[in-house]
């Protein structure tokens, strides 16, 4: 009836993973349990859950991306302190919980922590910069959300029923075939990628056409800002890559779930086959990740220096050219597993290259400040922690790139570092960044200038006392993942990097302060004219937080910098432009299909990792029936009436009037 | 999934310029559209029985056989694109386009990668039978 599950999945044997899942799921109660007897389900519900609109719905996923980061963060404070202590003793942390924490870290990391954050967004301002009013397809978007999170669920379900793999993020054969992994560990791992993928993908697909098809009038490719064009890079290798994960854990599924030989040692099988594949989707996934927080620090760069983006053109170059030549490096991960001089050489040479396109941005960043007026707020300056750091992360990427090199360095702590180096600096600086810069526009208000420049100088002092001792310890020869170690050599360094975690700690601490008194004191740094920092692009050219249709009337395009040619006309002609005349306008009505189909897509998910094959089926069956149900709905839109639009514009052009006229009055 | 997102005049003129991969098209006949289709289809039945003929009778060099049935499965392809697909070389198109050469780009760097190294690691890696002294340890991981 229930397949694997019994109650023996339940840690109660061991106190620490018993004592962490009963405090989560306390604390999950307790917050259910007050949104519904505050009263406040039906508001969730009807804004947020059931939204199809593209801002709640990237605010949502960088919320699961920043709760995800911190679960994330929790497995590094327990790896660094296993560590720390497991000195010629075996630490707190068994071989096997601590086998899964590192996993349960990476998967975390890059699955459920970062691409959420990153995708969450371009989902908020990919439609805002680009002056329209919704993603191409509005309600998929919220099925990819739930999806997303529906993955995330099952990672963190692992936590209480059962266990997570112990394989290392990527679930190398024939390690993670049944044979060598029998308990359901894998197992959660390929579902909740699974599911989560599916969710990436037609997420990517989303935008893609968003941005290929649906640009305001006048907005030509080469007026785009960058951020949608390296968020356009992004949802292009996500739908070229993406599919080959997919086919890949597929494969791995059918060896475990129907013994097929894809990966196995016997019957033909082999499974350098799945280093290969996985591989070939996990370099473009680097930059999938890394390409649109080039964009935000583009964004950003170039509005806090009061300056046009350097070099516009070679930007976008730079960053196509990054998009091609991410796919014919993938062999740079496994350069010591079996192939010969030559590939290795030609794979080496290509991972160079890459870093030429890359070079080239950091010059035109650096050509954006020069004369400028830099302004250092906090997004601008995780900015410039990200220049410095990722040069040095950068620098050691094109050392491992060269294959005798990476014969010595390989899986070492030189290796994870570097990647840290590069994945830290590139993907979550810059999503704090975003987080900055973009959060008054989602809300209304900015974030407290102090808690965010204390949390920036926390994180990145903490973050290169981490990461400077572990390239040492890896120059010494320790290998990653170890458990625990008897070189006396090692032992200061690893205990500087633990220390180093301790200070990153602060950092998160300061973050969620600075969320708490933002909130606290949200009538002073209240954003009234929607445009705080002196934008550059359309986003800026609405309310904070803008309408949920966005634009009273869609802007007409005229230059590569859409709002600073309006603002720059209203300041020379001190007045605004003529009001529009306002007609209604339809927007997407919101639908539960997404929270539901997730609903069944956990039910399939949770099944199949159990093996209860009626439940997986019921699951697969209601998912279906919630398809056909959207796909013979009657209403699709609703109307908001030309008045309600043209209250709402009034309103804002009353605050930039008087925000251009007090402008005057300080000129004069 | 269908949800139609307002769209002003500037998103309509650019509907014109840009058609999806079946779409149907308003200005032509019916009798147009079934003239394209049939000599697609005609094609298209053409290229699959001149593979099975070339394969049984002496018309082609028994050695370049293989490369006979390789040039006829890409002529079918380029069938299948230009006549069902309506992919063209036309200004309204140019998505298509670029979106095809893109994927072809990306399966060719793939597909051809990996065979090119699982070739080469084969080639490489001495085989570790049960009876092979495992003297260099275990490649990888």
């Amino acid at each position: 009836m229930l397949g694997k599950l019994s109650l023996s999945a339940l840690p109660l044997d061991q106190p620490i993973p018993l004592i962490a899942g009963a405090a989560v799921v306390v604390v999950l109660l307790g917050v259910i349990g007050w949104i519904v007897f505050a009263g406040h389900l039906p508001y969730l519900w009807k804004e947020w859950i059931t939204s199809v609109d593209h801002k709640r719905i990237g605010v949502m996923y960088v919320v699961l991306g920043l709760v995800m980061l911190i679960r994330g963060f929790s497995d590094v404070v327990l790896m660094r302190s296993q560590q720390a202590v497991a000195y010629k003793s075996p630490g707190f942390l068994p071989p096997e919980h601590y086998d899964q924490i590192f996993t349960a870290h990476g998967t975390i990391m890059i699955f459920f922590g970062a691409m959420p954050f990153i995708i969450g967004l371009m989902n908020f301002v990919v439609p805002l910069q680009l002056g329209v009013r919704d993603v191409a397809f509005p309600t998929l978007n919220s099925v990819s959300f739930w999806l997303t999170a529906t993955g995330a669920l099952l990672v963190n379900m692992s936590l209480v029923i059962g266990e997570f793999a112990r394989t290392g993020w990527w679930p190398s054969p024939p390690l993670s075939e049944v044979t060598y992994s029998p308990g359901v560990g894998v197992d959660y791992y390929l579902w909740a990628i699974q599911i989560a993928g599916i969710g990436t993908l037609m997420s990517g697909i989303n935008l893609t056409t968003t941005i290929l098809k649906m640009r305001a009038p006048g907005m030509s490719y080469l007026r785009m800002p960058m951020f949608c064009w390296t968020a356009l890079a992004s949802n292009l290798l996500i739908v070229a890559a993406f599919p080959i994960l997919t086919a890949t854990l597929a494969m791995l599924t059918l060896d475990r779930y129907l013994g097929f030989h894809f990966f196995t040692d016997e019957r033909g099988g082999n499974s350098m086959m799945f280093m290969n594949l996985f591989w070939a989707w996990g370099h473009p996934e680097v930059y999938i990740l890394a390409l649109p927080g080039y964009g935000v620090f583009s964004e950003v760069i170039s509005t806090f220096s009061s300056k046009p983006l350097f070099a516009y053109r070679s930007m976008v170059a730079a960053t196509m050219a990054i998009l091609v030549l991410s796919f014919m490096v993938w062999l740079h991960h496994f350069f010591t597993m079996g192939p010969g001089g030559d590939v290795n050489g030609i794979f080496g040479v290509t991972s160079m290259i890459i870093a030429v396109p890359t070079g080239v941005k950091v010059f035109d960043w650096m050509f954006t400040m020069y004369g400028g007026r830099v302004r250092f707020t906090t997004p601008m300056l995780w900015s410039l922690g990200f220049v410095v750091t990722f040069v040095v992360g950068g620098a050691t990427g094109v050392l491992l790139a060269v294959p005798p090199a990476d014969f010595v360095l390989h899986n070492s702590l030189f290796l994870v570092a570097h990647f840290h180096n590069v994945m830290v600096s590139a993907v979550i600086f810059a999503g704090f960044a975003g987080y900055g810069y973009w959060f008054p526009k989602a809300f209304g208000f900015k974030l407290h200038e102090g808690w965010g420049k204390a949390a920036f100088w926390f994180s990145v002092t903490g973050f290169v006392a981490v990461f400077a001792p572990l390239y040492v310890v890896g120059l010494l020869g320790m290998t990653r993942r170890m458990q625990h170690y008897d070189v006396p050599e090692w032992r200061p360094w690893v205990l500087a990097a633990s220390a180093g975690v301790i200070v990153m700690a602060i950092g998160v601490v300061c973050q969620i302060v600075q969320l708490v008194v933002s909130i606290r004191r949200r009538e002073e740094l209240r954003d009234v004219t929607g445009d705080p920092w002196d934008g550059r692009s359309l986003e800026w050219a609405t309310a904070s937080p803008p309408p949920a249709f966005n634009f009273a009337v869609l802007p007409e395009v005229h230059g590569e910098e859409a709002y600073w040619g309006v603002k720059q006309a209203a300041r020379d002609q001190r007045r605004l432009r003529e009001e529009p005349s306002y007609e209604a306008v339809e927007m997407p009505l919101n639908s539960a299909t997404g929270v539901i189909c997730a609903f069944f897509a956990t039910l399939v998910g949770f099944a199949m990792i159990w093996h209860i094959w009626w439940m997986a089926g019921l699951g697969l069956l209601g998912a279906f029936a919630t398809f056909v149900i959207f796909a013979w709905r009657d209403r699709v839109e609703y109307e908001i009436p030309a008045e309600t639009v043209a209250r709402f514009d009034r309103a804002n052009r009353a605050t930039r009037a008087e925000a251009l006229a007090s402008l005057r009055r300080r000129a004069a | 999934m269908s949800d139609t997102v307002s769209q002003d005049e500037g998103g309509d003129q650019r509907r014109h310029a840009d058609t999806a991969p079946g779409d149907e098209f308003g200005q032509e006949d019916i009798g147009a559209g079934l003239r394209g289709y049939s000599i697609g289809l005609g094609l298209a039945a053409l290229l699959t029985v001149a593979s099975f003929v070339v394969l049984r009778t002496q018309l082609v060099w028994a050695p370049a056989i293989p490369l006979a049935l390789i040039v006829f499965a890409i002529a079918q392809m380029g069938v299948h694109l230009v006549f069902f697909l309506h992919i063209t070389t036309g200004p309204d198109n140019t998505n298509n386009v670029m979106a095809l050469a893109f994927g072809v780009l990306i399966v060719v760097l793939v597909v051809g990668g990996s065979v090119w190294i699982m070739g080469n690691m084969n080639r490489n890696m001495m085989p570790m039978g049960p009876t092979a002294p495992m003297e260099s340890g275990m490649p990888g991981h």
